[in-house]
């Protein structure tokens, strides 16, 4: 493997792009409701553990995926609950998660499987891959295109999903409303508790399936804290994407394409500890080029919308 | 008769957050069908059972209070400083670079090593908020990012040009700082050193600080009201730096003290798995960004931790269990925010004013 750029390093960075995108994307429909969801790192994590829990216990693909769904939306309920009915910090609730989600699996990981650090099983069914017929004959593309794991492809639906929602739905437009005024939109009736709930709860979901991505797609296996900052880099996604879908998506290919970038460059002695800074010294350039909202427009958006 | 109704007011809330996170410990032991009194009763006695346990729990406790009184001055301001990680091993590097290659007396060695992770962690922590300033960079994810960075560096600079060849261990680690340099103990036989005594006297330097000096009122009237305070001739920018200076200079002497009192070298991963630093912003925010009340709850928390420690001695509980309790403790203490919202609900409907 003496080659920096090949066939099978985008297929790996379409594989790392995935559960980035997917927890992106949550942040981003969390965004659009005026909530700052730090805690997409907890979320994903939890994501992570229960899809080989819910693995081990049914044997189930469909199952573990949906047991991961249903376990992260329980976490985002919890923020929700804090952030909206609880009037919260946001902030602080999002670190507060992600300490929960970090304890509770390992914890878990300890109480139900009775080992330290990692949980490893050979023979546990992954995620199918999936082979799409025609695509997979060209050369080049078909290797990095075809084979991925199914929910690599269910993302890349998202997205386009997400997008044609926000921007040619009554409901969506409602949900962007919402996040831009919200005493604007209540004098007009708009149920905005009801739409911020449903942003969370979608952003729980999705990732949730991040995390399935994550802990069933390459190996199946579970080690703490094996998000490593993914979420993080995901929130980023979003500011960058201005938390619209397709740039959103743009970002994330982008984090995508160095982490896998990162490992390739351990194959040619480099370090392991310099290249794996790559995905976040990138994602600070990155920032450069976006601005934030300015304070002074965050101070008083936040005082006229409290009431 | 307000004044302490709103002292009972701020002391019944950390009670709530402790006792549902006892409640929370009580069912994940039950959980892995621990005895809860057992469990507790032996977490009681490994943190404050002896002197020797006491000792060792206020020995854990010094650099959780001095990054928490980083973390307490930047949240003051207003700033998410979430990097007190990076900016801790960072300054624990330095220190133990600067012990080992820096000539001279033992005494000049050590402060220097003192001074050196001091500049350095604030430097780092500075340039997230300049980065913010300039460019309008969110602290509070430039911050995390730079956590990553300063961990990897550092952990790169142990595993090759500085990793100790003297031993044929396989750590990544620095060669061990000479006995001279090393925190004198407060008793002999315990853990506890001087590192404990600069954390109280910090502790109340801070206070005083944020109290008594123009500087410190700036910080509080940016993090109270930055549009009063922009209002007021504050210059956000400049203090943000300054602010965040020194919040990482806590971090970095954090670390030093970490390496001269405790662990006498660097050791890649040795500080990020012991989790000081996130602990000491818990302590922060459960004190909401009191300097005395942060001192308190960070012995409190390593109290949770090594008590979890003697936890898992002596019983079959994990130890895992006190990062769940602190955790929820962290997520109750968040609803402190709805009490006085509803107070303030009730106020306004009773002056008759719209809500």
């Amino acid at each position: 493997m003496d080659q920096l750029i090949d066939v099978s390093l985008f297929a790996a960075a379409l594989r790392m792009i995935t559960p980035i995108l997917l927890a992106a994307l949550g942040g981003a429909i969390c965004a659009r409701v005026g909530l700052f969801n730090v805690g997409l790192e907890g979320l994903i994590l939890v994501g992570a553990f229960s899809a080989i829990l819910g693995n081990y216990l049914t044997g189930s693909i469909t199952m573990a995926i949906l047991f991961a769904i249903g376990c992260s939306l329980l976490f985002s309920l919890l923020f929700a609950y804090m952030s909206i009915n609880l009037q919260a910090n946001v902030i602080v609730v999002g670190i507060a998660i992600n300490f929960l989600a970090a304890g509770l699996t390992t914890f878990a990981l300890r109480a139900i499987f009775n080992v330290k650090g990692a949980y490893y099983d050979k023979d546990m069914k992954g995620l199918p891959k999936i082979d799409i017929p025609l695509i997979k004959d060209i050369p080049w593309i078909g290797d990095i295109i075809s084979g991925q794991s199914i929910l690599v492809y269910v993302s890349i639906i998202i997205v386009i999903l997400l997008q044609i929602y926000l921007y040619k739905t009554v409901s969506g437009f409602r949900l962007l409303a919402a996040g831009e005024n919200p005493t604007a939109a209540r004098s007009i009736g708009l149920p905005v508790r009801k739409i911020q709930y449903f942003a969370v709860l979608l952003s729980g979901a999705l990732c949730g399936l991040a995390g399935a991505q994550l802990s069933l797609g390459n190996v199946t296996m579970f080690t703490e804290g094996m998000t490593s900052g993914r979420g993080f880099i995901a929130l980023v996604a979003t500011m960058l994407g201005q938390s619209n879908p397709i740039g959103v998506a743009g970002a994330s290919i982008l984090f995508g394409f160095m982490e896998a970038l990162s490992y390739r460059l351990q194959t040619f002695s480099i370090p392991s500890n310099l290249s794996a800074m790559l995905p976040f010294v990138v994602t600070i350039i990155a920032m450069i080029f976006f601005k934030n909202n300015g304070y002074k427009d965050e101070a008083k958006k936040s005082n006229g919308s409290s009431r | 008769m307000d004044k302490m109704k709103s002292t009972l007011q701020s002391l019944l809330q950390p009670l709530i957050a402790i006792v549902a996170g006892l409640v929370i410990g009580a069912i994940a032991i039950l959980v892995v069908d621990g005895n809860i009194i057992e469990t507790y009763r032996e977490m009681w006695n490994g943190a404050f059972g002896n002197m020797y346990f006491f000792t060792s729990t206020l020995a854990r406790a010094t650099p959780i209070i001095l990054v928490g009184l980083g973390a307490s001055l930047a949240f003051k301001a207003g700033f998410f400083n979430m990097g007190s990680e990076g900016q801790m091993v960072l300054g624990a590097l330095t220190a133990a670079i600067t012990a080992l290659y820096v000539p001279g007396p033992a005494w000049f060695k050590a402060i220097a090593a003192i001074m050196a992770a001091m500049v350095v962690a604030g430097l780092w922590s500075a340039l997230a908020g300049w980065l913010d300033s300039r460019f309008g960079m969110n602290l509070l994810i430039t911050t995390l990012l730079l956590n990553y960075i300063a961990s990897l560096f550092a952990g790169y600079m142990v595993a090759y040009p500085f990793k100790d060849s003297t031993t044929n261990s396989a750590l990544s680690q620095t060669q061990m700082i000479d006995k001279t340099l090393w925190f004198p103990k407060l008793f002999s036989g315990m853990t506890l050193h001087i590192g404990f005594i600069i954390a109280i006297v910090s502790t109340i330097g801070l206070y005083l600080f944020i109290k008594y000096t123009k500087k410190g009122y700036q910080i509080r009237m940016l993090g109270g009201n930055p549009l009063f305070a922009s209002y007021g001739g504050v210059n956000r920018g400049r203090l943000m730096v300054v602010s965040m200076l020194i919040s990482g200079a806590f971090a970095g002497l954090a670390g030093a003290s970490d390496v001269l009192g405790t662990s006498y070298r660097f050791l890649d991963g040795s500080l990020v798995s012991a989790n000081y630093a996130w602990t000491g912003i818990m302590a922060t925010l459960l004190a909401s960004s009191n300097p005395i009340g942060t001192a308190i709850a960070a012995i409190f928390l390593a109290a949770l931790q090594t008590g979890g420690m003697g936890m898992e001695r002596n019983t079959d509980v994990p130890l895992e269990v006190s990062s769940i309790i602190q955790a929820v403790l962290i997520l109750f203490i968040t609803a402190k925010f709805t009490i006085s919202f509803i107070k303030r609900k009730k106020a306004g409907a009773k002056d008759g004013s719209t809500n």
